[in-house]
């Protein structure tokens, strides 16, 4: 008989708990923000999209390669550029900016892979988001980059992928073979010997 | 006869309550708490210890415990710098600490909402509480849909009891009272010699609501950290955001979120106003904001408006986005000195104050040439000269000034090392001669040595956006109404009892007729009724009026009829259906 307090009890406790589950869900919500001052309200780097250590390199085989859709633009020199019209030859579409650090460091290496496969049908395009026409033409005098980019500050190209394979991060950068399917994507600061090899790899693969 | 109630209160309301508690929820947590040892010798061992242990997680002490570690687990979190947060931070951590960050990484450190311990300390949590109310709420349903319990033999040792004679027969006293229970929507449960009724199983049901909807928040907050993100972007007037990681600043998916789940719209901020008190105390307070947008809700779709204020939010495919801050971005046009034009946007500068907007902020410029150049400095609305030091006075920009500090060498971008663009590592640059002395927009300061030449062009205003999608936030709100209606339907409504016996009065304990009430004196062998009542919690307030006022109803609805069945005969056997 003195069974019903035992169970009040536990219902008091379970009361107690879950106000301490609210508090402690508080307490997390304040630790999260608590990380970067203005982090908060405003970007607390321009680049948390791209973290270092989250490179990933994916090869997608033929037959499991997702369609490209179709997008286009305006270079940064303003010709248009379509990538249905690239159809044909294997397209390279790095996604950059001037303001990235891993793209700064990534840059020598497209450039020099652009003039490595410039007898073989390899496009290489450059897609400049979250940056201006002129601190992204500075950045290609810098690097000597000699392909075009599009200009999209708005992100729109990256948003044209996000059925297919978005980019994940800035820099991303998508193979797409000459049928119009995405067959590799690197995410995060390429290397010349691992792009080079997914680039062979590719063109074998389809001829 | 003139005896009338003699309600009376017999014990406290704990002896009451400890009266009450012999069905139900009480019953089943004594069988579930007697045989533990018992079962572990003589079945098999597993299943004993796997009771134990499932009765251990699910008790109380070890729900706070978890409360408590998860409270201890996240301080870590707020303490180091956070890879979904400042990844700018942790690599600046690295940097500081060699030795320690890798060792740090390990554990998850940097990741301490996502790390597995984390996660373990969480659903320990979640299956301690799911394994506390689960059972509860079985164990609720069940209690309210039981019906009342048998009569008590002495009605008279319950809190509440009282008493009256009629001249009806015990059957005919037993269906009036329990007609008029019915009548006022108790549910009844009759035997020989007794009635049982029993009403407020609401409270029942509130308080099963209660749980259920406790466990539907948990659900419901899950879901959210699953499948639910948030993000921060900062907007420059004219530009675009889509809704893709490399679009927002600050993204913090749910565990479950990749990429291709972030509904791709894009939006466009045309216009920011803000409008502020010019004068009287709150003079510079803002009065009003807003942000005038476009957007889209795919690619390529067609473009409506909206017009984004604080607390109007933009809903765009269950995604909300809200307004939650401003400032101004100078432009800014750098040249070399040959006058090619090496970077020329607009740069957003962090409000260090609210009353005059001062706001802070670096220029980065890693292709200028022959050396990249960066600039720190400030930017002043309302620009006035205080006692030697620059101050906005009104965060309107009715004087707008910048003044930069410059300085040339390697911005340390070209390493591939992310860094915020709110701060300048000048470690390997050089501070360059020239004074920081305001700039008007249209002014430019012309650096020493062929460095070039800064201008700066006017400025523009921003706006950062918060985007949330949280698909458990509806069913968390409901759950949480759900919740706040079960406990207020529990505690409004109380479970109450009413007990009748009847049968024949011992004749030598009650008094002669004193008023000539010609039935009842008529009756030569007058029934005794006893009524008794219980309710299930400790405040008892209320119901002893309640009981008082039933009882005298019972009194009269009897004795009324047994003095219409004296007169005219069967009418009150037609009108009280025995129960059973």
């Amino acid at each position: 008989m003195t069974r019903l307090p035992r169970s009040a009890r536990r219902a008091a406790g379970m009361t107690l708990a879950i106000r301490g589950l609210l508090a402690s869900a508080a307490l997390l919500g304040l630790a999260s923000c608590s990380g970067g001052a203005i982090g908060q309200n405003t970007p607390g780097g321009n680049q948390p999209n791209f973290v270092g250590g989250s490179y990933s390199s994916t090869y997608y085989p033929p037959g499991s390669r997702p369609a490209a859709p179709r997008v286009s633009g305006t270079t940064l020199t303003g010709a248009r550029f379509s990538l249905a019209a690239q159809r044909g030859s294997l397209v390279v579409l790095n996604f950059w900016g001037s303001w990235c650090a891993p793209c700064r460091r990534e840059a020598p290496d497209l450039a020099a892979l652009a003039s490595y496969f410039k007898a073989a049908p390899v496009t290489f395009i450059g897609d400049n988001v979250r940056d201006s026409p002129a601190s992204a033409l500075a950045f290609e005098r810098t690097f000597g980059i000699g392909y075009p980019s599009i200009n999209d500050p708005g992100e729109q190209v990256a948003l044209a992928f996000h059925g297919a394979v978005p980019p994940a991060a800035i820099p991303t950068t998508l193979l797409i073979d000459r049928t119009g399917h995405i067959a590799g994507r690197v995410v995060g600061e390429a290397s010349y010997r691992g792009l080079r090899a997914m680039i062979a790899k590719v063109l074998a693969g389809q001829s | 006869m003139t005896q009338d109630l003699a309600g009376r209160k017999a014990s406290s309301g704990e002896a009451g309550s400890a009266g009450v508690a012999g069905d139900g929820a009480g019953a089943e947590t004594a069988a579930d708490a007697a045989p533990p040892a018992d079962l572990a010798s003589r079945r098999f061992g597993a299943a004993g210890w796997l009771r134990w242990i499932w009765r251990q997680l699910t008790s109380m002490r070890t729900a706070l415990v978890l409360l408590f570690l998860l409270a201890l687990a996240s301080i870590p979190g707020s303490v180091l710098p956070q890879q979904g947060i400042d990844p700018a931070a942790v690599s600046q951590y690295y940097a500081a600490h060699p030795a320690l960050a890798p060792f740090l990484a390990k554990l998850s450190g940097f990741d301490v909402f996502g790390a597995p311990w984390f996660a373990a300390i969480y659903l320990l949590l979640f299956t301690s509480l799911a394994g506390c109310v689960l059972p509860r709420a079985y164990r609720l349903a069940r209690s309210s849909r039981q019906p009342p319990p048998r009569a008590p033999r002495h009605l008279g040792k319950l809190p509440l009891a009282a008493g009256f004679q009629t001249s009806g027969a015990p059957d005919e006293a037993l269906a009036a009272a329990a007609g008029l229970l019915r009548r006022r929507r108790f549910r009844i449960r009759a035997g020989d010699d007794w009635v049982s009724a029993e009403k407020g199983y609401l409270h029942e049901v509130g308080n099963l609501l209660f749980h259920v909807a406790l466990l539907g928040l948990l659900v419901s907050v899950a879901l959210g950290g699953l499948f639910g993100y948030k993000a921060n972007k900062l907007l420059v007037e004219g530009e675009t955001v889509a809704n893709t990681p490399v679009g927002l600043d600050a993204f913090h998916p749910g565990r479950l979120v990749s990429a291709s789940d972030l509904q791709p719209f894009s939006i466009t901020l045309r216009k920011f106003t803000a409008r502020y008190i010019a004068s009287g105390a709150q003079r510079g307070q803002p009065s009003w904001f807003g942000a005038s947008i476009r957007y889209n809700s795919r690619y390529g779709g067609p473009q409506r408006g909206y017009d984004l204020r604080v607390n109007h939010p933009l809903s765009v495919d269950g995604v909300q986005v809200f307004l939650i801050g401003h400032g101004y971005a100078p432009v800014f046009k750098v040249t070399d000195a040959r006058g090619v034009v090496q970077f020329d946007q607009a740069v957003p500068f962090i409000p260090l104050e609210q009353s005059g907007l001062t706001s802070a902020g670096v220029v980065k410029v890693p292709d200028a040439r022959p050396r990249q150049l960066g600039f720190a400095g400030v930017f002043l609305p309302t620009e006035i000269v205080v006692g030697g030091r620059l101050v906005s006075a009104f965060p309107a920009p009715d004087y707008p000034r910048v003044s930069l500090v410059s300085y040339a060498g390697n911005l340390g971008l070209d390493s591939g090392q992310p860094q915020s663009v709110y701060s300048l590592d000048t470690s390997r640059m050089r501070q360059l001669a020239v004074s920081p002395r305001p700039l008007a927009p249209g002014q430019s300061i012309v650096l020493p040595d062929g460095l070039g030449k800064l201008t700066f062009t006017g400025y523009r205003q921003w706006a950062s956006l918060a985007i949330t999608y949280d698909p458990g936030q509806l069913p968390a709100l409901v759950s949480a109404l759900t919740a706040l209606a079960g406990l207020v339907l529990s505690f409004l409504v109380r479970r109450r009892r009413i007990f009748v016996r009847a049968g024949p009065a011992a004749g030598a304990a009650h008094a002669g007729p004193a008023r000539g009430d010609a039935d009842v004196a008529a009756d030569p062998r007058p029934t005794a009724v006893e009524l008794g009542g219980l309710t299930r919690s400790d405040a008892a307030g209320g119901f002893e009026t309640e009981f008082a006022e039933l009882a005298s109803a019972i009194m009269q609805e009897v004795r009324g009829g047994a003095a219409a069945a004296g007169q005219s005969g069967g009418e009150v056997a037609a009108a009280g259906a025995k129960g059973e």
